[in-house]
């Protein structure tokens, strides 16, 4: 009886979360559509720039485009976007969004900075992902003073204002872009511990996994092969919406000083450049923004679309 | 159980979570590269000098030993002192405190005085245009920097239009003398605000996107319930069901989730305080990092641990206020 | 005949579902007179507690209350008319709704909802609930209302009930949660009162208390009530006549009397017979044979055929309107061609297979069963 139960609810889990059937169900909701291509876009960029930058020595860029660090003497600085005219015959298209402080391009820059941005959040969002899981899926199983123990420790990453958290820690260890990753990481755990030792604690109610207790199946195993899958959904959306919130935050590390340092470019580092020269070219201030802005905004939307498809308790 | 007593447990399991702070703050500052005492005195200090000096700030006793000295002078209310500013921890912290509360509630003011009804009006009107309207300002709201959100200001209302200050926060209780152009405190106040305008927008714009998403959710689902239905098969009109009925049930998931937003809101603060050249916690905790100024850096990262825990406190009475079953179920 | 308190004609009620159109309720009519209770059954997904909220116009988006005539002591509630267009619209005699909800609701019809534990608002205590009711309908000031709250408390047999005005919810059981909400229905002195199943989430000795409760208030006011139920035990107790639904049409209507006795539908008998009686032992009680089908897309001619031990290839073409098939001068009336006054040669009509003759072994009625 016990193998029965449990083969069904397999199969019906597999139902309805199996991959292909998500995404044709997500890809029936227009938003959802344009915001993975987005994604798929800004991941792309993001891959090119990362083996251009780790393994090419930036050699594509300079090939086909300009190069994302070096200052460029021969272009004049804070030339400003097509259509507010660079009336200085650079050729029209030559820097479609002007250039830095020190004339280099800044398309290609924003190019070179979506990797930070997607890099870190991507390496932060993992490892939040995994130990976070670990820990929640551990607390809410055992429960009692392992519960406890853990949980009391989660709510104390929680408690400490995360941009500080990770100041401090990056003050600790050094301001090289690993630690920003490991940082926004820990700001990561606290949120999916607490989501799936939610999640545990009703699923640990069902009968299946009461059956497969009752049927001498390992603790482990239970956990890894019914707790964990059937968290699936909303630990998905999460992820989603976590990979938003870390770029937001890493923007604003970079901003802060914290983060990728000159001359690779960031997103964050970009703004805080800009903001210097706020009077004299404004433009400069938009575009790193922008950026920051439609990459979040996709996953967000993605994040949402998800809900809806995987999580129809949530309906909006 | 009262509410009286429910707050009482509330903060004693708020200690904890302090202690934690300060441990894991210590331990990390202890973890940085050089000692305070060479930052303090400068790379060109003898080896014997620095010895010398670290005997008498007690750097060279072990960390547990420092730990709880440190606990036990915070309890008496010492911090220590800043190295940097030359004055004790607690001075300075409370010289930038009220900039940084001043902030926030205003911030969150806006947030609630626009989500709320903006929410509330979404989910009344679903799938209308005003919902559409709402849900996109919301969702881009959610997704755009704060900072960036300061700088666009700036650079239209600040540089372009000249109508808002874009340089620090003038406030309300400033000797008149000290604020350029004031002759009475109207003066003053009338510079709080316009000093405020644009920080408060830059820190509450995520705010008021997260809350007038729940709100607009929270709403809805709250007017689909059975007593809704009651409520009006009863000839309630629907705006005494949707101020009086459903309004309280549906602020419920709404304070949770400004309670989760503190965190964010405190984070915030120390970027709108950067792009804005506030001189309150955000930027004092930013400068502390830059200078190696141990003894702030920790008395800041106390506070913002401390002003969290009393946010927290404060929503968590507030939706014990709302819902009458919170204090039962607080009971296990 | 009396004019009837209450008079519903050729109702219909759909949902717009991405699936398609759900004729959720299709052109049901009844009678509601003073004093009488009159019981409105089906198994779930009838269309019951849709017509309930279509009389009381809580259907909600995406449900659409599209045709039929509602009256209440002869006076237009909700009528249609052919628009310019030839599409059908609320014709400008119906109620406007705020008059509606000023004058109908809770004043002349109240209701009584099928779930006590969602029914009442967690954040207000029981008193403020049932005081704010009073106020807006018995147009009292909030003392007098205080006290007409407590009163009826008391009526419903709620002990103590000054003490219990200040308890929220939580604080009461689902017994006396359905007490506060019948106490709701019968403080605000309505005409009628629509009773959506509420009993159902109850145990059995409250159900009983509750309809003793009820019957007696029932005397003491002559208030009338229209009982919805997929369970006939509790028909036979409290009811006066009888309406039995099938996938929103109406398929029996009679007498309580002459429902049990002189079943003349089909479906009456199958689910008469699935439910167990004193005089019946288990042994002896047949399941209603096959599932009811969706009323996204019903089946055609009487929808019950399917179904049916007694179809034949005629009711896989005709959809019988309910007819009076009375052997006496009480009015009863199936919806079931194998009656002659249907006159479609139903006697030479070859009978035809249904899950009523096959697969009688596993498949239940859906609700009796649970
Ligand atoms: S009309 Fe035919 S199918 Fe319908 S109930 Fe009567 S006998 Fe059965």
């Amino acid at each position: 009886m016990a193998a029965e139960t449990e083969e069904t609810e397999d199969q019906e889990y597999e139902s309805r979360v199996g991959a292909s059937y998500m995404l044709s169900r997500l890809l029936q909701d227009t938003t959802a559509r344009i915001s993975l291509i987005l994604i798929a876009i800004i991941s792309g960029m993001a891959l090119f720039a990362f083996v251009d930058a780790e393994f090419l020595d930036y050699r594509l860029a300079e090939t086909y485009l300009y190069h994302p660090l070096r200052n460029n003497a021969g272009t004049r600085p804070l030339l400003p976007p097509v259509g507010l005219s660079n009336q200085f015959g650079d050729g029209v298209l030559a820097h479609p969004l002007g250039t830095d402080t020190r004339g280099r391009d800044i398309a290609v820059r924003l190019l070179y900075g979506s990797r930070i941005a997607i890099q870190i959040a991507l390496v932060s969002t993992t490892i939040g992902v995994v130990v976070g899981t670990t820990v929640g899926a551990v607390s809410g199983y055992y429960g009692g003073w392992i519960d406890d123990v853990l949980m009391r420790f989660v709510e104390i990453l929680y408690s400490i204002p995360f941009l500080v958290l990770v100041i401090a820690f990056m003050a600790a260890f050094g301001r090289e872009l690993i630690y920003a990753m490991i940082g926004v990481s820990i700001i990561s755990i606290p949120i999916f511990a607490r989501l799936i030792r939610s999640e545990v604690l009703s699923i640990r109610e069902e009968t299946y996994v009461e059956a497969a207790q009752a049927a001498g199946v390992k603790d482990r195993n239970i956990l890894l092969r019914h707790v964990i899958p059937n968290s699936f959904a909303p630990v998905v959306v999460q992820t989603t919406l976590q990979m938003g919130t870390n770029i937001l935050i890493v923007a604003g590390l970079s901003f802060l000083g914290f983060g990728a340092q000159p001359p690779t470019p960031s997103w964050g580092q970009m703004l805080s450049i800009a903001r210097n020269y706020m009077l004299p070219a404004p433009w400069f201030s938009v575009w790193p923004g922008l950026a920051i802005l439609i990459t979040v905004m996709a996953f967000n939307i993605l994040g949402d679309g998800l809900r809806d498809t995987l999580d129809p308790r949530l309906e909006n | 159980m009262s509410h009286l007593r429910y707050t009482i447990k509330r903060l004693l399991q708020a200690i904890p979570v302090l202690i934690g702070i300060t441990s894991i703050t210590f331990l990390l500052i202890n973890a940085m590269p050089g000692s305070p005492v060479e930052v303090m005195l400068g790379p060109t200090a003898s080896e014997e000098l620095i010895a010398a000096a670290e005997e008498r700030y007690g750097f060279n006793q072990p960390i547990h030993v420092r730990y709880v000295k440190y606990i036990l002078a915070a309890l008496g209310g010492d911090l220590g002192r800043s190295i940097h500013y030359g004055v004790p921890v607690t001075t300075k912290i409370l010289e930038r405190l009220p900039v940084t509360l001043l902030l926030l509630a205003s911030s969150f003011a806006f947030a609630l005085s626009v989500a709320i009804p903006l929410g509330i009006v979404s989910a009344r009107r679903r799938n209308q245009p005003v919902d559409h309207g709402s849900r996109v300002v919301s969702l881009i709201g959610v997704s755009t920097p704060n900072f960036w959100i300061g700088l666009l200001l700036i650079i239209v209302f600040g540089y372009h239009l000249q109508v808002l200050p874009s340089n620090g926060l003038v406030m309300p209780l400033t000797p008149i003398s000290e604020v350029e152009g004031a002759t009475s405190r109207l003066d003053v106040l009338v510079q709080t605000v316009r000093s405020l305008i644009m920080p408060t927008i830059a820190l509450g714009t995520l705010q008021m996107a997260a809350v007038s998403r729940i709100e607009r959710s929270s709403m809805l689902e709250v007017l689909g319930r059975d007593y809704i239905n009651l409520a009006r098969a009863f000839g309630v009109k629907e705006s005494v069901i949707t101020r009086k009925h459903a309004f309280r049930n549906a602020q419920l998931p709404v304070v949770t989730i400004i309670g989760l937003q503190l965190t964010s809101a405190l984070g915030g603060a120390v970027l709108t305080e950067t792009v804005f050249n506030i001189n309150g916690m955000g930027r004092l905790i930013i400068q502390a990092v830059r200078t190696q100024d141990y003894a702030l850096i920790m008395g800041t990262t106390l506070f913002f641990g401390v002003m969290f825990v009393i946010g927290t406190l404060l929503t968590d009475l507030t939706y014990a206020y709302l819902d009458p079953r919170v204090t039962y179920e607080g009971e296990d | 005949m009396t004019t009837p308190l209450l008079s519903v004609e050729n109702l219909q009620t759909q949902f717009e579902t991405a699936e398609g159109t759900v004729r959720a309720v299709d052109g049901i009519s009844f009678d509601v007179h003073e004093g009488e209770t009159v019981g409105l059954v089906g198994e779930s997904g009838a269309g019951k507690s849709v017509a309930i909220s279509s009389v009381l116009r809580l259907v909600e988006s995406p449900g659409e209350i599209v045709g039929g005539e509602i009256r209440f002591r002869g006076e237009t509630l909700l009528s249609f008319e052919e628009g310019p267009n030839g599409e059908r619209r609320q014709s400008p005699e119906s109620l406007s709704n705020k008059e509606f909800r000023q004058r109908i609701r809770g004043r002349e019809i109240a209701t009584i909802f099928q779930d006590p534990m969602e029914s009442l608002n967690p954040v207000f205590t029981i008193g403020s609930q049932l005081q704010e009711f009073i106020e807006i309908n018995r147009e009292l000031p909030p003392k007098d209302a205080r006290d007409v709250a407590i009163e009826t408390l008391r009526e419903v047999d709620i002990p103590k009930p000054e003490d219990r005005f200040d308890d929220y919810p939580h604080e009461f059981s689902g017994g006396m949660r359905q007490r506060v909400l019948i106490a709701m229905a019968i403080a605000c002195q309505p005409s009628l009162i629509l009773a959506d199943e509420p009993t159902t989430a109850l145990d059995v000795t409250v159900e009983g208390q509750i309809l003793n409760l009820v019957s007696d208030l029932q005397e003491e006011y002559g208030t009338s009530f229209v009982w919805v139920t997929h369970d006939l035990a509790v028909v036979a107790d409290i009811c006066d006549r009888v309406n039995v639904m099938y996938l929103g049409q109406m398929a029996e209507q009679a007498d309580v009397h002459d429902l049990f006795d002189n079943t003349k539908h089909p479906y009456t008998e199958a689910l008469l017979q699935s439910v167990p009686r004193p005089d019946k032992t288990v042994e002896s009680l047949t399941p209603i044979e096959g599932v009811m089908p969706e009323a996204i897309n019903p089946p055609s001619g009487c929808r019950f055929h399917p179904r049916c031990p007694d179809a034949r290839a005629v009711c896989r073409e005709v959809n019988p309107e309910p007819r009076n098939v009375s052997d006496t001068d009480t009015r009863h009336n199936a919806a079931c061609v194998k009656h002659d006054a249907f006159d479609v040669d139903y006697e030479h009509s070859t009978p035809i297979q249904s899950e009523g003759d096959e697969f009688g072994e596993d498949l239940q009625v859906t609700e009796g069963s649970r």
